[in-house]
């Protein structure tokens, strides 16, 4: 189920608890690389329209549960690696998901869900090559409820119990669930970091293609 | 999220079990009468002065918009198409079918979760992964399974229609005349769902016999059910719906 494909792309995900946060630190990596000479796409959060749909219809009208958002998250993330993601990493491109599956982790479980059955729901997308955590602002707030910022931000919005001080909490827990040391090597994105990622993934990108193009070839299939 | 103690809520739980409704899942391939039986018992039921709810597969307001117009452009993935049910699943049994068998009512279900188990399965999602996405599982304490060969059920909605893309399974049988999808697909649901039958104790009604014949064995099957406990078989999905409702006793 899980798509642990070889790809010749390089996938890099940017996870946060703040969209715009998690936004900003796509965009400045992907000035990093452009520096470099390196063309890089972004997968978002909510581009196949399914949240801003639900909010259409039902902010105000239906009460959803924190299950509920994670399940359309998912079916988000299905559909971004179905148009965006999957078709880059095949073309050998670089594509940064912006954000991938920790933040959901991280969000759905300080909203109460259980962290594994996150983790389970997500399985069927790939592994990054490399993760980054955004550079977070504004800590010690909860998160404005708004609908089309990110994740964090529509749960505040969409959830009937979220109170300032319930949100200020659940943010609080996803923020340490996110800065749990994990392995492997996550990169806290700061000014620098964003330079040295960048780096990084550069040179994988060099290697991998390096050894695409030595293999050995032959008539025979 | 407001917490509340584990106990507290097993005690809430224990004591609505005599009085809560009845959850009877109507499950089998395209075809098979489902409906016409959901409809016949709920009448039936209704006579008896039970208060019924009905409530139909990938039917909730919020999600059905959203399906109906991604499965028009045929833009789903295997893995979204099953979460977007498993959305809409959630939502109905959080926003209806809960409240509804809490306060007493009987709840008939023209196709429950097994549907999802059998066609997303028959699409090669894998069983561990799609009974992950549904739970916490609320399970019902009926579940019908309308039986049919899948040759039959192919004549059967041959006669009244022309499968849409994603009924006739072409998103992944690659056909692209709709009949000969389906008829390739609905023998792959079909091998699921005698496997679930199996699994799950699915009650197993001929779909080929006569309408009336199969209404009385329903009924019989209905008068014979017994609860299945919720403490036991479902707790978690209860108490989840406890919480986020911020339901008291009385």
């Amino acid at each position: 189920m899980a798509d642990q494909g070889e790809y010749s792309g390089r996938l890099i995900a940017i996870d946060g608890t703040r969209g715009k946060d998690v936004i900003a630190a796509a965009d400045a990596l992907v000035a990093s690389l452009k520096e470099r000479q390196v063309e890089c796409a972004i997968s978002r959060f909510d581009a196949s329209g399914l949240f801003g749909e639900l909010a259409a219809t039902g902010r105000g009208v239906h009460e959803l549960s924190a299950r509920t958002l994670a399940l359309v998250y998912a079916a988000d993330l299905a559909f971004r690696l179905q148009w965006e993601i999957r078709p880059a990493l095949a073309a050998g491109g670089l594509v940064i998901a912006a954000p991938h599956i920790d933040s959901a982790i991280a969000i759905g479980s300080a909203h109460g869900l259980d962290e594994e059955w996150i983790r389970r729901l997500l399985r069927f997308a790939p592994k990054p090559h490399f993760r980054a955590t955004a550079e977070e602002k504004k800590p010690g707030k909860g998160w404005k409820a708004a609908v089309d910022r990110g994740y964090g931000e529509y749960c505040a919005a969409m959830l009937p119990s979220m109170t300032d001080k319930a949100s200020r909490r659940a943010r609080k827990e996803a923020l340490a669930i996110l800065r749990r040391p994990r392995s492997p090597k996550v990169h806290r994105l700061a000014d620098d970091d964003v330079a040295h990622l960048a780096k990084a993934i550069t040179g994988s990108l060099r290697a991998a293609r390096s050894r695409s193009a030595s293999k050995p070839r032959s008539g025979r299939s | 999220m407001p917490r509340r103690a584990s106990r507290e809520l097993d005690q809430l739980i224990a004591r609505r079990e005599r009085s809560r409704g009845l959850l009877i899942a109507f499950e089998g391939p395209d075809g098979s009468g489902k409906t016409t039986q959901r409809k016949l018992l709920k009448r039936w039921l209704e006579s008896q002065d039970h208060d019924v709810v009905s409530t139909r597969w990938a039917s909730s307001s919020l999600v059905k918009p959203l399906l109906k117009v991604r499965k028009k452009i045929r833009t789903l993935s295997t893995e979204e198409y099953s979460l977007l049910h498993a959305v809409d699943f959630r939502h109905r049994l959080e926003s209806a079918i809960l409240p509804a068998l809490w306060s007493g009512k009987t709840v008939l279900a023209d196709r429950y979760l097994f549907t999802a188990l059998a066609r997303d399965a028959a699409r090669g999602l894998d069983l561990d992964w799609l009974l992950n996405a549904y739970a916490p599982l609320l399970w019902p304490d009926l579940v019908l399974y309308f039986s049919m060969s899948p040759e039959r059920s192919r004549r059967r909605v041959a006669s009244t229609r022309s499968p849409h893309f994603y009924e006739a399974g072409q998103d992944v049988t690659g056909i692209d005349d709709p009949l000969a999808s389906y008829s390739r697909f609905i023998e792959r649901v079909v091998k699921e769902y005698n496997n679930l039958s199996v699994v799950f104790q699915f009650v197993t009604v001929d779909a080929g016999e006569a309408v009336y014949r199969q209404h009385t064995q329903v009924r019989e099957f209905v008068e014979r059910a017994a609860k299945r406990p919720w403490p036991t078989f479902s707790e978690d999905a209860v108490k989840e719906w406890l919480i986020k409702a911020n339901i008291q006793d009385g």
